[in-house]
């Protein structure tokens, strides 16, 4: 499937080949290892690996607070958030394994349930020896802190699993999409953890500890999308590995948390 | 860690003047692990004058055709494809990884849907094995190919298309654009730009009937198509890809080695070239590595685990000596290339030329 030289001919076209980089530039798509320039693989590598990095780290997260939840349904919600953030890591992983890693060790080279303090102060900075987001170094403090931080990390997903969606390694985006509707889901179980908090129907805490839990997660959720003008962000545009600016999805996600604390009368 | 298993050719068809069918069977008990998916392809490896190849050529094959067989075209100056279409002989055994690729969709025999292909040149390898496919596991979809190619006897894999055709006279219809040959009818001789596909969606293909397209050739032919899909209505979930790249070496390069007289220096200067520029740096030969080295002189290095394991921090050693404290993720034949991975590698020499573009 792939040409043999860098004057190929594979389509029957001399000189219909163009270079990779316009190609990308221009919105093209790369289907395999195989035809993957190395900065390219470099850079969809490393923000594979913050993906499942993410994931694994989120899922460990969350596998504590199946035995802080108040009732069956909130069980049952924070067990399938725990196995299919699981899920979504390992479909990832997958497509890193085609590049070479080691998918087992990889799974194993982490202690994923690992925390700092709950004050430590990371802004946008990773931390620590693996590639998670800074917000899942912040440990969750019970069942409707883990629920809060859900809910905002949950709208934050959705608008990053539109822009992963639209890369151009298109496999990858191929996950991404199949991963989308779940983490959708997830969103909304989150909506309805607090909602059922609210109401009392789940009880687990109060309207107090609701606000108290969405003061602390908001900036640190906010500061997953990365800093403003980030110069890298131009760069991995040009691999068709970015769309929209870290500002653009910031406020994308404001706009989704401002409908849906509103929906919930959190405003 | 992919994994090679041994391929006995069977059969070998010539296509065209510079293609060739090859038929291929894995031993009993790999046989499992070469259940393929329509679409997919194999990768082989073959030394070449002491020197590793190793190049994909998809599956032309059907789910229910009973044979693992791949269309490999012969490229000017490429030594495995030359290779195989003048030397391969019945009874060799090829070296090939199980398949891998997702240039297919989930079959449902309930299927009606419409099918737009599009292939330029031996990029009807895996379109040939999906059109077989989803017209036999799914009895109500229909398939429409449009097959570009500089002349008819250019065409790989003709006759079995009219062979198709015959057998699936309602469901499969296939559009030939000859580049530098006429035909009958203007619209099909010339290449597949956007005014051609302009037209053939005005007078040939109805857009709004097409549930999914698939398109394999090159890039340029990728970005117009693709473009034009979307312009027509049909946005990047119902688009699937499956580049033939030119970007590829053809033959792997030797592996520069100049060997600085090892002096027992406890520092090395170190180069690191990444994207077209190159930095130097001192840094100690022992206790810190050379992506710790590069990070802490403010290069943005890429990686991720640090531990050896996910293949993110990989770059060409140019000139000089390293060694890797672990490495999980590199194969030996891209050691031998002199690839490493930055996180482990400690450098033996004095000076030290690395790349991350290469």
């Amino acid at each position: 499937m792939h040409d043999d030289t860098p004057t190929g001919d594979a389509a029957g076209h001399d000189g219909d080949h163009m270079d990779i980089a316009d190609y990308l530039a221009k919105g093209g798509v790369l289907t395999s290892p195989a035809n993957v320039p190395p900065r390219y693989r470099g850079e969809l590598l490393r923000l594979m690996a913050s993906f499942v990095d993410s994931q694994l780290a989120g899922s460990a997260g969350f596998a504590d607070t199946i035995n802080d939840a108040p009732g069956i349904v909130a069980r049952i919600s924070a067990a399938r958030i725990t196995l299919e953030k699981a899920d979504h890591a390992g479909r990832v992983l997958e497509i890193m394994g085609e590049f070479g890693a080691d998918t087992d060790r990889y799974a194993r080279h982490h202690p994923w349930a690992a925390r700092l303090s709950r004050d430590a102060d990371l802004g946008a900075a990773r931390a620590g020896a693996d590639m998670r987001l800074s917000v899942f170094h912040y440990p969750l403090q019970g069942w409707v802190d883990a629920v809060v931080m859900n809910l905002l990390m949950g709208q934050a997903s959705v608008v990053q699993m539109s822009e992963l969606s639209r890369l151009s390694y298109a496999p990858l985006a191929e996950v991404f999409r199949s991963i989308a509707p779940r983490e959708s889901r997830h969103a909304e179980l989150a909506v309805a953890g607090v909602r059922a908090i609210l109401t009392g129907e789940s009880g687990g805490g109060t309207l107090a500890d609701v606000r108290e839990s969405l003061e602390y997660w908001q900036p640190r959720v906010a500061m997953t999308f990365g800093k403003s003008g980030s110069d890298r962000f131009d760069r991995l545009a040009r691999l068709g590995l970015r769309h929209r600016t870290n500002d653009e999805l910031a406020q994308d996600w404001r706009d989704r948390m401002t409908a849906v604390l509103a929906g919930l009368n959190l405003t | 860690m992919a994994r090679f298993f041994p391929l006995t050719v069977t059969d070998i068809r010539p296509e065209t003047r510079d293609a060739v069918a090859v038929t291929l069977q894995p031993r009993a008990e790999d046989a499992e692990a070469f259940k393929f998916v329509q679409g997919q392809y194999l990768t082989f490896r073959r030394d070449f004058d002491g020197e590793e190849l190793r190049r994909s050529y998809s599956v032309c094959a059907g789910l229910d055709d009973g044979i693992l067989q791949v269309g490999i075209k012969r490229v000017d100056g490429g030594a495995f494809s030359t290779w195989a279409n003048e030397q391969l002989k019945v009874g060799d055994v090829l070296d090939a990884m199980p398949p891998m690729g997702r240039f297919h969709a989930p079959l449902d025999p309930a299927s009606e849907r419409h099918y737009l292909g599009f292939a330029g040149g031996s990029g009807i390898t895996p379109l040939l094995s999906i059109i077989k496919t989803v017209l036999t596991r799914e009895p109500k979809a229909r398939f429409t190919l449009v097959y570009a190619n500089r002349q008819i006897s250019s065409i790989m894999f003709r006759e079995t298309i009219e062979d198709l055709k015959s057998t699936f006279v309602q469901r499969l219809s296939v559009i030939h654009v000859l580049e530098s040959e006429a035909q009958d009818i203007d619209l099909f001789t010339g290449r597949v730009d956007a005014q051609k596909m302009d037209a053939l969606f005005e007078h040939w293909i109805d857009a709004g009937d097409v549930d999914l397209a698939f398109i394999c050739g090159p890039e340029p032919m990728m970005l117009t198509i693709a473009q034009s899909l979307r312009d027509h209505g049909l946005d990047h979930t119902r688009i699937k890809f499956e580049l033939f790249a030119s970007g590829q070496p053809g033959r792997a390069t030797k592996k520069a080695v100049s060997i600085d007289a090892a002096r027992a220096g406890a520092q090395t200067e170190a180069t690191v070239i990444i994207d077209g520029s190159s930095r130097s740096f001192k840094m100690p030969k022992e206790g810190q590595s050379l992506l710790d080295a590069a990070l802490a002189s403010d290069i943005d290095a890429p990686f991720a685990c640090k531990a050896g394991v996910c293949s993110t921090c990989r770059a060409k050693v140019l000139e000089g000596e390293a060694e890797m404290a672990v490495n999980h993720a590199l194969e030996d034949y891209e050691v031998r290339q002199g690839y490493v991975l930055t996180c482990q590698c400690m450098p033996l020499t004095d000076k030290i030329v690395v790349s991350y573009d290469a």
